[in-house]
């Protein structure tokens, strides 16, 4: 279904991002995977179906030099995934300018910024798809979620924008909004296990899992969505409904 | 750190709680005000304050105000 696409796929060190890079790569896409953490990330690149159609390529996306590096280093692209994310628990009276930072510059300053130079070099190609992975806390108002949830809430107005500024050349652009999914992001949350446990019971299909996602990114950068755009897709289970 | 200060920003946490509920004994875990944002919004006073990170564990396994500014104490000797 993908075969023969060039696909980069920012944070695919770890969580959803990797299982996306594992996914796709059975539907044989030629693959750049990028991410920070160096071990994890050629952990990721080993386990792909096909490592040899695949590059990867380690990068801070929040650096600007490595940004321009590796925009230097890409191919033209058919489809992008953007995984790259941090979640924190912070109660708005405990935002700092430090805390802003921290959350906006990886979910959302870094993704514009790269897209920016995608498009500035004409490095995607007509018929391209761009996914956003973004979050069902930026359609909701979950205490102590207000960095996550706005800089989500940014990449959706990103995505509605660019749908239609790019949709001349058939360049789309959609965003997936998970609900709670099992990833290490979970493990590594400053919220307690217990409370997560209680909270499944709220989805009516479960948390999900990575595939999941995978699964639902698969179908966006194929033709077969070939004529959605600008969409805001809740991929949460249920657990909005209720 | 001074328990006393420790307790002082520990009631700062609460909107409804009086300040004079809150001793090193006390079981914060069974007042009523008591909340997973209250929790965090402890974790990120200890923070904030003390430069300690601290997460659910800490609190989780922490009965009295006096367990909780022990563990932070152990942290800071380390």
């Amino acid at each position: 279904m993908l075969s023969g696409k060039n696909i980069l796929i920012t944070g695919a060190s770890s969580g959803i991002g990797a299982e996306i890079s594992k996914e796709l790569s059975k539907r044989n896409a030629n693959l750049i995977i990028t991410g920070r953490n160096e071990k994890r990330l050629h952990e990721v690149f080993l386990n792909l179906h096909d490592p040899e159609k695949s590059s990867l390529n380690i990068c801070d996306l929040t650096v600007e030099d490595e940004q321009v590096t590796l925009v230097k280093n890409l191919p033209q692209l058919d489809g992008i995934v953007f995984c790259a994310g941090v979640n924190e628990y912070i109660p708005v009276k405990f935002i700092t300018k430090k805390k802003i930072d921290k959350i906006f510059n990886v979910n959302y300053f870094s993704v514009l910024l790269l897209i920016q130079k995608l498009l500035k070099n004409k490095l995607i190609n007509k018929g391209a798809s761009l996914v956003f992975i973004s979050s069902i806390a930026s359609q909701l108002g979950v205490p102590a979620t207000t960095l996550y949830a706005a800089s989500k809430s940014s990449l959706n107005s990103t995505v509605r924008v660019l749908a239609v500024e790019l949709a001349s050349m058939k360049i789309r652009a959609n965003a997936i909004c998970p609900g709670i999914v099992k990833t290490p992001m979970l493990d590594n949350s400053n919220i307690e296990s217990s409370s997560f446990i209680a909270q499944e019971k709220e989805y009516p299909l479960g948390f999900g899992d990575p595939i999941d996602i995978a699964n639902a990114v698969s179908f966006h950068l194929s033709e077969e969505s070939r004529w959605l755009t600008g969409n805001i897709m809740i991929l949460d289970g249920g657990f909005t409904l209720q | 750190m001074e328990i006393q200060t420790f307790i002082e920003n520990f009631a700062a946490q609460f909107e409804e709680t009086e300040i004079s509920v809150f001793t090193p004994e006390t079981r914060f875990k069974d007042l009523d005000e008591w909340s997973s944002l209250i929790a965090l919004s402890v974790i990120m006073m200890v923070d904030e304050e003390f430069e300690i990170g601290i997460g659910a564990k800490e609190i989780i396994s922490s009965d009295t105000i006096y367990d909780l500014y022990n563990v932070i104490l152990s942290k800071t000797d380390n």
